[in-house]
């Protein structure tokens, strides 16, 4: 016995292959027959991709994003594999539209149809929800977001509280919920899908894809493999030619829910979304259960609707689903539209994406495993922030927070700050609630604003000789300031001089503001009225350094 | 491409019905595996990133592993070694990495991994005896990390020690476990 024979005797492939091949199809091949090949082969490319992303991906708050990021953008391949998955979701929803379609062209959802007819339209509802619980699971922005409001949306629906609290886990998103969401998406829901699919391809072998007009000879192996071939490879084709052309498929920024971003579903739910936009406040639930469910019920109908009113209702289910189908698709292009005049919304975007990409390459490092906000940990400018927050806020204000002890030190050094330095010393912002009170103010009597001007100009000339100055008005400034202003009774201008002011010698520059840091009361700086710690030895010669380039950073440069 | 057309629904004058049937069958055959491919293709190839990439970074450098002062006595120490490690996505920050005995041979210090050379559990160290001892598969270790009885193929690993007088600092690394000799992981 070859070992052929002994396989075929215990396994019956090729008879079982045969039978496939050989049986019946009477209606002769179709193009609309082929529809349920690409559905059968996008389920298994899914199924295929799905387990390739599972040994990466990790389902919790803190590792979701980063463990994304990783698959997508360090892993070989990831963002092909990812893409594909993503896009493939897209591909799934529209091919299972056109399976309905085309059983509804081929009247096959009459006797003794039925039954097929619900499975199709039960594969359509289980691709729309496979995407809900699939499009969060990266926990980026968009995905969070999207979950925030599709469960948002089903709380207000009967019973929807407890359904929210089900399916997040308990009353905030986090590890449960990307949990509960990926158990569905990977293991209830497509078995739930791979077993429709199987009824479907057995009703089909017991009853025919579809009612044959005049019976026609002839077998499944003579044309509709072949389309049904040919279905698989353009949706394959398709598949691939999407996600190559996108370059993968998008990832945002980590989840935050302290962020304003600006969520838009997936498109193939745009219909939905722009719908709820005709029924505001308490008319909402007409878009977002109503019509949608009536929708359903239509459907649903359709077996009964033919054997009640014959030709009539066959009219009503094509028209009715064709109404149905140019309402979505009207509803889809006007939101899309909507959103690429939608300013805000745009710059919203180019935003968002920014964002992403920052995160995304600082990321490649590694995420601390705090969460994927924690990514931002990896900047370096991120570190010295939180120095300056810790150590340097609660005195000197920054970007509006913080402050109110000692000078505020955002544009810290500039020539407007020093301009309003020196117009009003005591101010708040700068030496106000410090000991520091000797130096007068100078008001618009005592200098002009040309006179001020000229005196900055002249200031600015101590701090770096290499800045772009106006010479001319360095001059001016260099008289009023021993002359006119008596300036340099308070304040040295010669490295190491001490008096009542700050020596001015390079002030405002790094070296400045390191010593000013580790000790501030130095004789040649703000001498023994200084009131802010002494930071030598307290935090380590990097620490300084980072926090006097953090410091000197705020300067913005001067205007053009 | 033959399909029956309406005219002639058996194909019978198109070809042969058992020739045209193998030329469609092939042909869907062709697009088949064409398709897999496409799939399969970059699958393998995530699949198969550990091949090509190291997932975990972390190993390599000197690791303080406490002071001289420690190491002063005549028994071994068991020293715990601590640094930042990249585990794929992740960037922990002071995490065990791994552990040695520390002790003075001749005068100088020397470091030995408590990995144990034939299947990998934790060697401890046996005070009464002065020999090390790797309880999993009854392994005994001279002082000096020499396999003295036990399945283990080799001796103790020894890891690179820095003795600066002051710090001890120690190279952490991994090696084949079941190989005579040392090869690293
Ligand atoms: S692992 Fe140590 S003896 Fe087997």
């Amino acid at each position: 016995m070859s070992a052929r024979d002994f396989l075929e005797e215990r396994l019956g492939l090729a008879s079982a292959w045969r039978g496939f091949v050989d049986r019946p199809w009477p209606g002769g091949p179709a193009l609309r027959h082929a529809v349920f090949a690409a559905l059968v082969y996008l389920f298994v490319q899914q199924a295929l991709l799905g387990i390739a992303l599972t040994t990466y991906y990790s389902p919790s708050a803190s590792d979701a994003w980063a463990s994304t990021a990783y698959l997508n953008d360090q892993v070989g391949m990831g963002w092909l594999v990812r893409g594909m998955h993503d896009h493939g979701a897209s591909v799934f929803v529209v091919v299972a539209t056109l399976h309905v379609v085309a059983l509804a062209v081929s009247r096959a959802y009459v006797r003794p149809r039925e039954l097929m007819w619900f499975a199709a339209l039960a594969i359509l509802g289980l691709a729309l929800a496979l995407g809900l619980t699939g499009n969060p699971l990266p926990w980026d922005e968009k995905g969070y977001w999207a979950i925030q409001v599709e469960l948002g949306i089903a709380e207000q629906t009967p019973g929807g509280s407890i359904i929210r609290r089900l399916v997040q886990g308990g009353s905030a998103a986090g590890n449960l919920t990307l949990l509960r969401l990926f158990a569905l998406h990977a293991f209830v829901l497509p078995m739930v899908v791979a077993a429709l699919l199987v009824f479907v391809a057995r009703q089909r072998r017991r009853h025919g894809p579809a009612p044959a007009g005049a019976a026609r000879a002839g077998s499944y192996g003579d044309g509709q493999l072949l389309l049904d071939a040919i279905a698989m490879t353009v949706t394959a084709a398709v598949v691939l030619g999407l996600t190559v052309h996108d370059h993968g498929s998008e990832l945002f920024a980590p989840a935050d829910p302290t962020s304003g971003f600006q969520a838009r579903p997936e498109w193939y739910f745009l219909f939905l979304y722009k719908l709820r936009h005709y029924f505001e406040g308490p008319l909402e639930p007409i878009a977002t259960m109503v019509i949608p469910g009536a929708a359903v019920t239509f459907l649903l109908a359709a077996p009964v609707l033919e054997k009640l009113a014959g030709k009539l209702g066959r009219i009503a289910v094509l028209g009715g689903l064709a109404i149905m189908l140019a309402g979505s698709l009207a509803l889809t292009a006007m939101a899309m539209a909507d959103d690429r005049k939608d300013e805000s919304y745009q710059k919203s975007l180019v935003e968002a994406n920014k964002l992403a990409e920052r995160a995304r390459a600082l990321a490649k490092t590694g995420v601390h495993p705090q969460g994927g906000g924690a990514v931002y940990w990896n900047d370096p400018e991120y570190k010295v922030k939180q120095l300056y927050i810790e150590h340097c806020r609660n005195c000197h204000a920054l970007e509006g927070f913080g402050g109110g002890e000692a000078p505020e030190l955002t544009d810290y050094s500039s020539r407007a700050w020093l301009s309003a330095l020196i117009r009003n010393p005591n101010d708040e912002r700068f030496f106000g609630k410090t000991k520091h009170d000797t130096m007068e103010p100078y008001g618009s009597d005592k200098l002009s604003d040309e006179q001020l001007a000229a005196t900055v100009e002249y200031v600015v000339s101590l701090m770096e000789p290499e800045q772009t100055l106006d010479a001319a008005l360095v001059a001016k400034g260099a008289a009023l300031w021993k002359d006119e202003l008596d300036c340099n009774t308070c304040h040295e201008i010669d490295p190491g001089k001490d008096n009542e002011g700050p020596n001015l010698a390079g002030h405002g520059t790094l070296a400045w503001v390191e010593r000013v840091i580790r000790d501030s009361s130095k004789a040649d700086l703000f001498g023994s009225k200084a009131q802010m710690p002494k930071f030598q030895g307290k935090l380590s010669d990097e620490e300084i350094a980072a926090l006097s380039a953090f410091v000197v950073a705020r300067r913005s440069p001067p205007a053009e | 491409m033959t399909i029956p057309r309406d005219d002639d629904p058996d194909g019978k004058t198109a070809a042969p019905p058992t020739t045209r049937r193998g030329l469609l069958t092939a042909t869907a055959g062709v697009l088949g595996i064409g398709v897999a491919a496409t799939v399969l293709g970059p699958v393998a190839v995530m699949l198969g990133q550990p091949l090509r990439h190291d997932a975990t970074e972390g190993e390599g450098d000197f690791i303080p592993a406490g002071p001289r002062s420690l190491f002063a006595g005549d028994k071994p120490v068991k020293v715990d070694l601590y640094a930042d490690r990249v585990d794929a996505w992740n960037r922990v920050v002071q995490v065990k990495v791994g552990s040695a005995w520390v002790l003075a041979q001749g005068g100088t210090l020397v470091a030995l991994s408590t990995v144990c050379p034939h299947l990998g559990c934790g060697i401890d160290y046996v005070p009464e005896e002065s020999k090390f001892y790797c309880a999993c598969h009854k392994s005994y270790f001279a002082i000096d990390g020499a396999v003295e009885t036990g399945p283990s193929p080799r001796g103790m690993d020894a890891l690179e020690l820095q003795d600066d007088g002051q710090l001890v600092s120690i190279r952490y690394r991994r090696f084949k476990i079941g190989k005579k000799t040392q090869e690293p992981a």
